[in-house]
């Protein structure tokens, strides 16, 4: 039984009007105050300024429109949320990389991403396409950045991110494998997990440990998926993995399962350390790194073939984290006004460390509210899990494997930008300029939409 | 004209816009767990009656003082074909079924390894028996209290 007439989503579209209105007046202000610092008028350059944030807006309704005509009744908080997050993003990006940087964030990031969240809700049983050829799509996904830890181009800080095919622009293999890893895991889990479970060896009287063979899979994936972002160099997507796998098997498992697997591992890990500590070195990228969190203003001197190189920490790894605390601080609690701000001093602004740029320029005010809306973004995306049936082990894991790869993301990255934890190279969802990284977030929020709406459209034709 | 004054009121009305976003999100938030609240009361469908738990035995899925809507008959067991499941160690697969005949519920043991007691006294396997409004059912450790709607 289904309604003849579309459904009226009022909470979004008053919400989608309020973030309209939120992106003009902030790049109208951004471009007035940009300027005016040049000492220029600001009507001249409004039109051209004004563009992307139309084009956006339009989007967003379009989006909106075809959100209602697909019937979708509940949920309408997340669309707005990550509306309101790209938003901020937007204004950022245009801020410091000028009109280019905003349209190349909308069309190699948005558009697309977008467009691919909408398929996903046009046809939600595509969903079960994935769970059902789950194994070729993994492979399909874990050869893709195989190949570029092995022939992909190099860039400046010697971190093989990208993969050139031909004409198309190269694109960042490590994004999508953290999507494929969520399937991989939520599939393994839903097909073996019980199985698994229920075999298990009792390991001192309370402790289950599932035979062996459940491992081999699961380990196999996961040990070829971080060899592969080790040859990449990069090791913020290591982390992201680790903690979707840690994540996963905790909610996937029994906790005496999960213990007793956790600890074996974090005693392998262990012994891997010790091992790799005596034969092998530390990559210099982490070791320099981590001494920059413990102190960004050392004088110590990095070391290249162990020769001194000239270069103190403060001058390398710890430049960034200074800047970025220097931004904070000069931001305050309102901000310097946009465009008013120079957070252009802060390498990397634009994508890896925003959040940075956001707090100098929209305030302390602004970044936590951004940390608030990627809490609600969370916890809604839970509740849509709460709202299926347990009987869908795979659907329902795969949500929280998104949930929270969306929130290591934010932690690690404000985390480092605010020097609370060592920096890690990984982009905050929704906020950073990047095309692969924005497309993958954007289909992980279309799968959390499309089973909401599958999972309406079940409970209509009962 | 004077952009220093713009500028200055256009910042603050940015973080303004940007706080009742999401203001207006929680307020969303409020009103969709408040009318949901509102839509499950009316759109439920009529019960006749309930089951209190009392005692939840030694299965960690129920807790005390949950309350089960029954259907005008409801199964109870450990697997997980009932319309309750019970994951109490004492309880068999199939331990027992409830019936609404219009007027009065009834309890029938279906032959459980453990049976079944109403008030204390044990149930004949197979038969029907009778309960009143805040009748007390046991099942294995489990014990239940009975809420009859049409008595309350």
């Amino acid at each position: 039984m289904r309604k003849e007439q579309a459904v009226t989503r009022p909470v979004e579209g008053m919400a989608l009007i309020l973030i309209a209105i939120f992106l003009l007046l902030a790049f109208f202000s951004a471009n007035a105050a940009l300027q005016v610092r040049q000492g220029l008028s600001p009507w001249t350059s409004l039109p051209g300024a004004l563009l992307p944030p139309l084009l956006v807006i339009v989007t967003f309704t379009l989006f909106h429109r075809f959100l209602a005509l697909q019937n979708i009744q509940s949920e309408q908080i997340l669309f707005p949320v990550v509306c309101l997050l790209f938003s901020v993003g937007l204004v950022v990006i245009w801020r410091l990389r000028g009109a280019d940087g905003a349209w190349q964030q909308i069309s190699r990031g948005f558009l697309p991403g977008i467009l691919l969240a909408g398929l996903l809700v046009a046809r939600p049983q595509w969903i079960e396409h994935i769970r059902r050829w789950a194994i070729p799509l993994c492979m399909a996904g874990l050869a893709l950045p195989v190949l570029t830890g092995l022939f992909g181009s190099v860039d400046e800080t010697g971190a093989r991110l990208a993969l050139k095919i031909g004409p198309l622009p190269a694109i960042q293999t490590s994004e999508p494998l953290k999507l494929i890893l969520i399937i991989f895991l939520a599939w393994f889990i839903e097909q073996h997990g019980q199985v698994a479970e229920g075999r298990g060896h009792i390991l001192f009287g309370w402790l289950r440990l599932p035979a062996f063979k459940y491992f081999v899979p699961g380990v196999l994936f996961v040990v070829l998926a971080t060899g592969a972002l080790v040859l990449m160099a990069d090791y913020g997507a290591v982390l992201i993995l680790a903690c979707i796998f840690i994540g996963l098997l905790y909610v996937g498992f029994e906790m005496r399962t999960f213990l007793a697997v956790i600890a074996i591992g974090a005693a392998l890990a262990l012994l891997m350390g010790l091992i790799l500590t005596v034969a092998w070195e530390v990559p210099a990228v982490i070791q320099y790194r981590f001494q920059a969190f413990q102190d960004p203003w050392s004088r110590e001197m990095i070391l290249v073939n162990g020769q001194p190189s000239g270069v103190t920490i403060a001058d390398g790894p710890g430049y960034q984290i200074q800047q970025a605390i220097y931004a904070v601080t000069a931001g305050g609690i309102t901000g310097s006004g946009l465009g008013f701000g120079s957070p252009d001093y802060v390498p990397l602004a634009y994508s890896d460390f925003i959040f940075a740029a956001v707090v100098e320029e929209l305030g302390s005010i602004i970044g936590a509210a951004i940390l608030f809306l990627f809490a609600v973004l969370l916890l809604r995306i839970f509740r849509a899990v709460l709202q299926l049936p347990p009987e869908l082990m795979f659907e329902r894991l795969m949500l929280v494997g998104i949930g929270v790869h969306l929130f290591t993301q934010v932690f690690v990255m404000v985390g480092g930008t605010l020097n609370v934890l060592p920096v890690t190279g990984v982009t905050i969802p929704f906020l950073s300029l990047g095309g692969m990284a924005l497309i993958t977030n954007l289909v992980e929020i279309g799968l959390v939409l499309a089973l909401i709406r599958r999972q309406e459209m079940a409970a209509q034709d009962v | 004209m004077d952009w220093n004054l713009i500028l200055f009121v256009s910042k603050w009305a940015t973080i303004g816009v940007f706080y009742s976003v999401l203001l207006f999100l929680l307020f969303g938030v409020y009103r969709e767990m408040t009318g949901s609240m509102r839509k499950v009361k009316t759109a439920n469908t009529i019960t006749y009656g309930r089951l209190y738990v009392r005692n939840a035995g030694d299965d960690k899925h129920i807790r005390v003082g949950a309350i089960f809507d029954l259907k005008t008959e409801t199964r109870l067991g450990a697997d997980t074909d009932n319309d309750v499941v019970l994951r109490d160690s004492y309880v068999s697969g199939h331990h027992a079924v409830l019936r609404w005949d219009g007027v009065t519920w009834w309890v029938e043991d279906l032959r459980s390894r453990n049976g079944t007691m109403v008030n204390d006294q044990p149930c004949e396997p197979g038969l029907p028996q009778p309960l009143a409004n805040g009748s007390v059912l046991t099942l294995g450790e489990m014990e239940f209290v009975l809420i009859d709607q049409d008595a309350e």
